[in-house]
């Protein structure tokens, strides 16, 4: 008996009875399904995270400070980096604004921070005259912020590309004024866009200056800041500095301050990424032993109830070998339709997760998928064997005699 | 000489209160080409006898040598093989697998003996138009008559042109004329050179056989040759 005829004997097994194999591959569909889902879950999440930090540049840090009663630490942060001018090439607060009914007017034209598609959304911050240094933006018309805008409390923003193409099309932005909650506001300058897949919101941002913090942001608490440094080295050095001065600033017990160096989170993302993987995916890899064992059940239930014909089997010439490669291939092959109809899940549910939960268009890659495929034709190998072995063991005279 | 059987035992439960045996101490020889009929009443050991001669069962004790070879002291793959080339079994149940068509039952001694695809339906088909069967090829068994069945199962006994033939009560459960046709085909498969063995409790089957062996409670009564009308 070759293999191909032992391929044909299991499918004609398995489509005689079409609802028990169903059943039996219920658990690794299930298995199959949840693992390509949750691993390509955390992919498109940590390539999502990627890109955000790749569109920031090289050789930022995050810096998060503030005081329990509030004081602002602004100045303070930028006269230290002003001192570390052989590091450091740009500070900046991001102070993300999401105050009621915000949008920017021009004409008959709105870019609304609510907007109801999330992709026109517009993302109204605060920041310095080196916010786009920082963040890696480039100037495609105009001018930055400058230190005068923030002196002065200038009404004047600069637009992303997005935001620009939205509100003014064709016409050029530069010069003209906006409203913005009622305010005019004077477009000084416009952004390149960065055009990142998963980031839309990159492009839609509406930059002003940190001094407006007293009116648009209510004289809220700046917490968070910018700082770009000359190179990865100095990005090292500076972090260091940095966290050692605003240790000493904001001392434990009046405050808290942590300087996040971006180049280190991109080279351990690809760790973080393989942890993560393994975990949920061990954890779903469970709920596919489960479906394995599902699978041993039913066949050691198959290989009772097909006794007789083991019997007429061996009695006309088929030796254990054969009797445990059709066993064998029976359940690999239920596995096998198991595994292809849970990676055809997998896909469906990668796709309205990645949807859903990261607003991001993401399928499996082929290595969980080939993975995911394998391993189930394997389980089926593995929980076929016993009662391949079983079935085999069986005497022929034994056998026949079973009714 | 083809079979030869000496001092054959089969016991279950032996040494308990309830020890049977099957067979105690049967010893014959058939040479290559006979045809026999063995004999008996129901529980005389008949099927135990033939599941030893079909290499389908071991004795508990005793040496039984097929073509000059001792057959207890052989593998399961090598019986396996014995089995598929040199034997072709007929039950009383005919034993043919449901899910299969007739052609697939008839060609499945030869896909054990790993023949192609092609090939084994050709023969599989020239077994069946043997006996009568060549238009039924795709039917399955539960839509086929008793007496169809059993052609089938000869059909599938015969289609790998083994040296003998078992028949376990192949008629027994058929009627009269259906049960006459497959003895005619057994006598058939014995002029042409098959031996066969045959099996069944009927004596005035047994009378249309040229040796006759009668056993009971797993002893050899008698062991005879007779003249038969049908040579
Ligand atoms: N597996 C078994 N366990 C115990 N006793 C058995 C078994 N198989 C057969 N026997 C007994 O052996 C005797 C012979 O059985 P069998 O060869 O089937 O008789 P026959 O075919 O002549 O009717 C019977 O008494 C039967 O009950
Ligand atoms: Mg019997």
């Amino acid at each position: 008996m070759t293999v191909m005829q032992s391929f044909r004997m299991a499918l004609k097994s398995i489509s005689a009875k079409k609802m028990r194999s169903f059943l039996t591959m219920l658990g690794i569909i299930i298995g199959v399904a949840s693992v390509v889902i949750l691993v390509s879950v955390i992919q498109a999440q940590n390539k999502k995270s990627l890109e955000y930090l790749e569109s920031q540049g090289t050789n930022k840090l995050t810096v998060s400070a503030y005081r329990w009663t509030g004081g602002d630490i602004s100045r303070d942060l930028y006269d230290y980096c002003l001192g570390l001018s052989d590091l450091v090439v740009g500070v900046t607060p991001e102070v993300h604004l999401y105050n009621d009914g915000l949008s920017v007017k021009y004409g008959t034209h709105t870019v609304s921070a609510t907007a109801e598609d999330w992709r026109k959304s517009g993302q109204f911050i605060l920041g310095s005259d080196q916010y786009g240094l920082c963040n890696n933006y480039k100037l495609s018309a105009g001018r930055d912020l400058t230190r005068m805008d923030i002196d002065n409390y200038q009404n004047v923003c600069v637009l992303g590309g997005g935001v620009a193409e939205t509100l003014f099309n064709l016409v050029n932005p530069v010069g003209k004024s906006v409203t913005i909650l009622g305010t005019p506001y004077t477009v000084v300058g416009v952004y390149q866009k960065k055009n990142v897949d998963n980031w839309p919101e990159l492009d839609n941002l509406i930059l002003l200056p940190y001094s407006l913090n007293r009116t648009l942001g209510n004289n809220q608490t700046i917490s968070e800041y910018s700082v770009k440094a000359v190179s990865a080295s100095a990005a090292d050095v500076a972090a260091i500095r940095i966290q050692g001065y605003l240790s000493a600033l904001i001392p434990e017990s009046s405050g808290y301050s942590h300087v996040q160096n971006n180049n280190q989170s991109m080279d351990s993302m690809d760790e973080m990424l393989m942890a993560q993987s393994l975990v949920l995916g061990g954890i779903a890899g469970i709920s596919l032993l489960v479906g394995g064992i599902g699978i041993m059940n039913i066949m050691l239930v198959t290989v009772t109830e097909r006794t007789r014909e083991i019997g007429i089997r061996k009695a006309i010439g088929a030796s254990r070998r054969s009797i445990i490669l059709q066993f064998l291939i029976e359940a690999s092959v239920i596995c096998a339709i198991g595994g292809i109809i849970g990676i055809l899940l997998g896909f469906l549910g990668t796709l309205i997760a990645a949807k859903l939960l990261l607003k991001m268009l993401f399928l499996p890659g082929e290595g969980i998928t080939i993975g995911a495929f394998a391993f189930s034709v394997v389980l089926g190998i593995i929980f076929g064997l016993y009662p391949a072995i079983k079935a085999s063991g069986l005497q022929p005279v034994e056998a026949l005699r079973a009714e | 000489m083809l079979i030869e059987l000496k001092d054959i035992y089969k016991i279950y439960r032996e040494g308990e209160e309830s020890e049977v045996r099957a067979l105690d101490g049967v010893s014959l020889t058939i040479d290559r080409g006979e045809f026999v009929a063995i004999v008996g009443a129901s529980g005389s050991g008949k099927s135990t006898l033939m599941n030893v001669l079909g290499c389908l069962d071991i004795p508990t004790y005793g040496e039984y040598r097929l073509d000059g070879a001792e057959i207890t002291t052989r593998t399961d793959a090598q019986l396996a093989q014995i089995r598929n080339r040199q034997i072709g079994f007929i039950f009383q149940g005919y034993n043919l697998i449901p899910e299969l068509t007739a052609l697939e039952n008839v060609a499945l001694p030869l896909a054990y003996q790993g023949m192609h695809m092609q090939q084994r339906n050709e023969t599989a088909m020239e077994a069946l138009e043997k006996v009568g069967m060549a238009l039924r090829a795709q039917s399955h068994p539960s839509e086929l008559s008793g007496g169809q069945q059993q052609r089938i199962a000869i059909a599938r006994a015969i289609a790998a042109h083994p040296s003998m033939i078992m028949a376990d009560e192949p008629t027994g459960a058929l009627d009269s004329k259906t049960g006459k046709q497959v003895l005619e085909m057994l006598q058939q498969l014995y002029r042409e050179g098959t031996t066969v063995i045959l099996i069944t409790h009927d004596l005035s089957i047994a009378a249309t056989v040229p040796r006759v062996i009668r056993i009971s409670d797993g002893k050899i009564l008698s062991d005879e040759m007779q003249e038969v009308d049908w040579l």
